[in-house]
């Protein structure tokens, strides 16, 4: 088959029309990217094509784009640095942090959220989870949530003392817009104040119980006289002869109200601390050796078991007497909560925290409720039935502690064991780990 | 630091905002060091918007003066 070699005239037309077609072409794509860039397309009255490969726009148009191309590599860059450097701050902020979506699901929390009100779920399992859910334990949001508030108002929203998991938070919570101004969510930061609300807590604490020490001493004072004038008489009296059976018997109840009357301003007295503590150096294992082995009859009699758990730990300064007066109460309210728990189990552990010797008193008896535990060092407080206990132990043994610059708390652990302890400030360093 | 300087007066778009970045192009290099700025003159009110909007895309700082009759828009390296 033979080639046919194209006439000359209308091989000139096709050129021509090719070149048309060429020269539409790059017009055309010479305006797509005007379009592109927010201008207007080329006018052939005002550009001939000579003029137009002349100025060579498609270069100029390309250079600019490969500059623009060099710019959002550039800002990309700064993007993902500066990304960087706030995820390290969002995740090592002393507070937590954490965004929600409108609905409530949780986006993003950081390392300190996640430790205090996240537990045990890891990323994958809280993202996209309901903020109430996860952060405060509930199946729906609480009544005054001020996460919904910032939803509906659009505004910032403070809120003090919020118990969350057994933890007081202060939250402030912010709205998170986009550009046009449309809520994307809200970012909730929570500060944990549960240890300066128990300082505060303890301020009142000893404020109370320094108003009641005065009065307490006052009234054991004067009530001490008579109290003893009472008890002597009565044993005068019972020393009498000719005396009824019957007589005899009532005169000993006096001597044995008068006694408990003596015992119970006996504890004022102790309570309100007339006497002055002498502080040596002491040794707290030495003074938990002493107290168990001083209880062990009464503790073995109700059959229950002791764990020692006894740190290396540094002396401390304190009044061993004092210290082993707050050792024996702690125990003996151990034991008492023990009389129903068959199995019944105490663990004493000391160990060092900081500049501390921390003491701890656990049983696994009848847990103390709630409720109950903000008065427990309250004087006059007790659980005990009537004639066991007038409320004035642990109240004592706060103030001795306080006295020696340390801390006590109760709390229930994990709703299984019930856990008091003290904390002494250490005398010294020497040989001991820090 | 050098000032370029460039008059389009008399000007329409596109040819405004091909001219001015044929000419950001040329001097790229001096404008992205902070060593030149270009100064450009136009009395085409729609080159007060086409060109911004393309020089900030590439990275450079733009301003916008209305002087008597025409635009002054000066470009240079973003601060």
């Amino acid at each position: 088959m033979s080639r046919r070699a194209p006439e000359r005239s209308g091989g000139k037309e096709d050129l021509m029309k090719s070149n048309e077609r060429l020269k539409r072409y790059i017009r055309e794509k010479v305006n797509q990217l005007l379009s592109m860039m927010g201008t207007r397309p080329l006018d052939p009255a005002e550009l001939d094509d000579n003029s137009l490969l002349g100025i060579d726009p498609i270069g100029i148009i390309a250079d600019s784009f490969g500059q623009i191309l060099e710019h959002l590599e550039d800002t990309n860059r700064k993007l993902i640095s500066t990304k960087d450097q706030l995820q390290a701050v969002f995740e090592t902020a002393g507070v937590c942090i954490s965004i929600v979506d409108p609905d409530l699901r949780i986006i993003n929390c950081n390392e300190m959220q996640r430790k205090l009100l996240v537990s045990d779920l890891n990323e994958k399992q809280f993202v996209g989870r309901y903020c109430y859910e996860v952060y405060c334990g509930n199946d729906s949001p609480a009544l005054y949530c001020p996460a919904i508030e910032t939803i509906e108002t659009g505004r910032p929203v403070f809120i003090r003392d919020i118990k969350k998991k057994g933890r007081y938070f202060q939250i402030v919570t912010s709205p998170l817009k986009d550009r046009e101004g449309v809520l994307q969510g809200v970012v909730e930061v929570s500060i944990d104040v549960t240890e300066k609300k128990r300082a505060e807590e303890g301020m009142r604490q000893a404020e109370k119980l320094s108003a009641i020490g005065l009065l307490g001493a006052g009234v054991a004072h004067e009530i001490n006289t008579p109290l003893g004038n009472i008890l002597g008489y009565a044993k005068m009296l019972l020393r009498e002869e000719g005396l009824t059976g019957e007589q005899k018997e009532k005169l000993q109840v006096i001597i044995e109200q008068a006694k408990r009357g003596s015992e119970i301003t006996k504890g004022l007295l102790n309570f309100s601390r007339q006497s002055n503590p002498s502080f040596r150096m002491v040794s707290l294992n030495d003074c938990v050796q002493k107290v168990l082995y001083v209880l062990s009859a009464q503790i073995e009699r109700q059959g229950i078991g002791v764990i020692k758990k006894l740190g290396a730990v540094p002396p401390v300064k304190a009044d061993s007497f004092q210290i082993e007066q707050v050792l024996n109460n702690l125990v003996i309210n151990a034991v008492h909560a023990l009389r129903q728990t068959p199995g019944g189990l105490i663990t004493v552990e000391t160990r060092r925290v900081g500049d501390f010797v921390e003491t701890k008193i656990i049983d696994n008896g009848e847990e103390i409720p709630e409720n109950v535990l903000p008065m427990i060092f309250d004087p006059f407080f007790t659980t005990k039935p009537v004639g066991e206990g007038i409320g004035l132990g642990l109240s004592i043994c706060s103030g001795i502690i306080r006295d020696h610059g340390g801390a006590i708390r109760a709390e229930n652990d994990k709703g299984q064991r019930t856990v008091f302890s003290f904390t002494v400030p250490v005398a010294s360093n020497d040989g001991f780990p820090q | 630091m050098e000032t370029i300087s460039l008059d389009i007066r008399g000007q329409i778009c596109p040819a405004c905002l091909l001219i001015t970045l044929r000419e950001i192009n040329t001097y790229k290099t001096e404008l992205r060091a902070g060593n030149a700025c270009l100064v450009i003159r136009t009395d085409h009110r729609d080159a007060t918007r086409t060109i911004p909007g393309t020089v900030c895309a590439m990275g450079y700082d733009i301003t916008v003066t209305n002087r008597k009759g025409y635009y002054e828009i000066t470009i240079g390296c973003r601060k």
